[in-house]
């Protein structure tokens, strides 16, 4: 398994944490977990971009694999 | 023939009369009624029980009934006002123990021995009179103890445990019937929940009870107790991805040459690390 394809596995599991988290956040009723909730989809949301551009460089350095 | 089933209608009569004047005068249950009411109670009783059996007059036995029905109502009204009646009608409560110290004096005056003392803290599981701070009778009664700082039980703060609040479940099904007015007080609908049971593969009928919970998961009793449904697992699983996505991002970290990268990674590391601190009562209780 590339580099490459790796990071695309651990981008597609926080993904799926993200909507998991984001469907608690709709589900709750109480306030102060809604805002944990919130909280938490946001850095989620930080991290799923700075992966999504680190996701970019590679396969601008590995072009043989891009796609997998 | 006439007379019984006059009778019988007088009875009746009395009996709603008194239901409802037993109403009037309180709520509380019967072992927690102020000596003074269960006074009126037992007048009440008396007066209804001669009427019923004609050896009263009905207009003066109505009059007493009034009158005894009147008296506790109108000095409950003033206890609330006033809190010297409050205090004449009641009592005062009395300290037994304080300090850790019996205090003998009071528990002469409440005409109770040490034995009853007792026996009293061991019906509120105190075993060990040093596990006391303090105790108090109530007005009705009852004994309360209020227990040393180092004998109390632990609570989440003692342990400096965050932990999520949580609201009362709501029931949504009961006996296979889907209850409309507690699924709407959660913002759901009656699809919402046949989703969710098509989801754990469970047919409507086969459902005894069902209960959502704060965070919106769905818990089951079936009837058929043979069928094993699964229990929500999924904010357990979430913790568990979050902590792969976390161990993952370390890896990542270790491996790569480029700096820039490798920061970036170290840095979304930490961020779950901490996030996952953050979220753990929640996700995990």
């Amino acid at each position: 398994m590339t580099v490459a394809s790796q990071v695309k596995q651990t981008l597609a599991s926080l993904k799926g944490v993200r909507g998991t988290l984001n469907m608690y956040t709709l589900q709750t009723r109480d306030d102060e977990i809604q805002s944990v909730y919130t909280n938490s989809l946001e850095i989620a949301d930080n991290i799923i971009s700075d992966l999504e551009d680190r996701l970019k460089n590679l396969e601008l350095e590995e072009p043989q694999y891009k796609g997998n | 023939m006439e007379e019984p089933v006059y009778l019988i209608i007088r009875s009746l009569v009395l009996f709603f009369l008194v239901w409802f004047s037993v109403r009037l005068i309180g709520k509380r249950s019967i072992s927690k009624v102020k000596p003074f009411n269960l006074m009126s109670y037992i007048v009440l009783a008396i007066v209804t029980t001669l009427m019923s059996l004609n050896l009263i007059a009905l207009v003066p036995g109505f009059i007493v009934l009034l009158t005894w029905l009147v008296l506790p109502l109108a000095l409950d009204l003033l206890a609330i006002k006033s809190e010297v009646i409050h205090q004449l009608i009641n009592g005062k409560e009395n300290v037994l123990i304080k300090h850790g110290k019996i205090m003998e004096e009071n528990l002469l005056q409440v005409r109770m021995t040490g034995e009853d003392l007792l026996a009293e803290l061991r019906s509120k599981n105190i075993f060990n009179l040093t596990d006391v701070e303090f105790a108090v009778m109530e007005t009705n009664g009852e004994i309360n103890a209020y227990l040393k700082s180092d004998q109390k039980p632990v609570t989440a703060h003692d342990l400096g445990q965050k932990v999520a609040p949580q609201a009362e479940p709501q029931t949504v099904i009961m006996d296979g019937n889907i209850l409309n007015e507690p699924l709407f007080s959660l913002g759901l609908n009656q699809e919402w929940l046949k989703v969710e049971l098509e989801k754990m593969g469970v047919a409507q009928e086969n459902v005894f009870l069902g209960q959502v919970d704060s965070s919106g998961d769905l818990f089951l009793d079936l009837f058929d107790d043979a069928v094993e449904i699964p229990k929500p697992k999924v904010k357990e699983l979430l913790y568990a991805n979050l902590q792969k996505v976390q161990a993952d991002l370390s890896t990542f970290s270790l491996q790569t040459e480029n700096k820039n990268a490798k920061s970036m990674y170290l840095k979304n590391s930490q961020k779950i690390e901490n996030l996952l601190d953050k979220l753990r009562p929640y996700l995990l209780n």
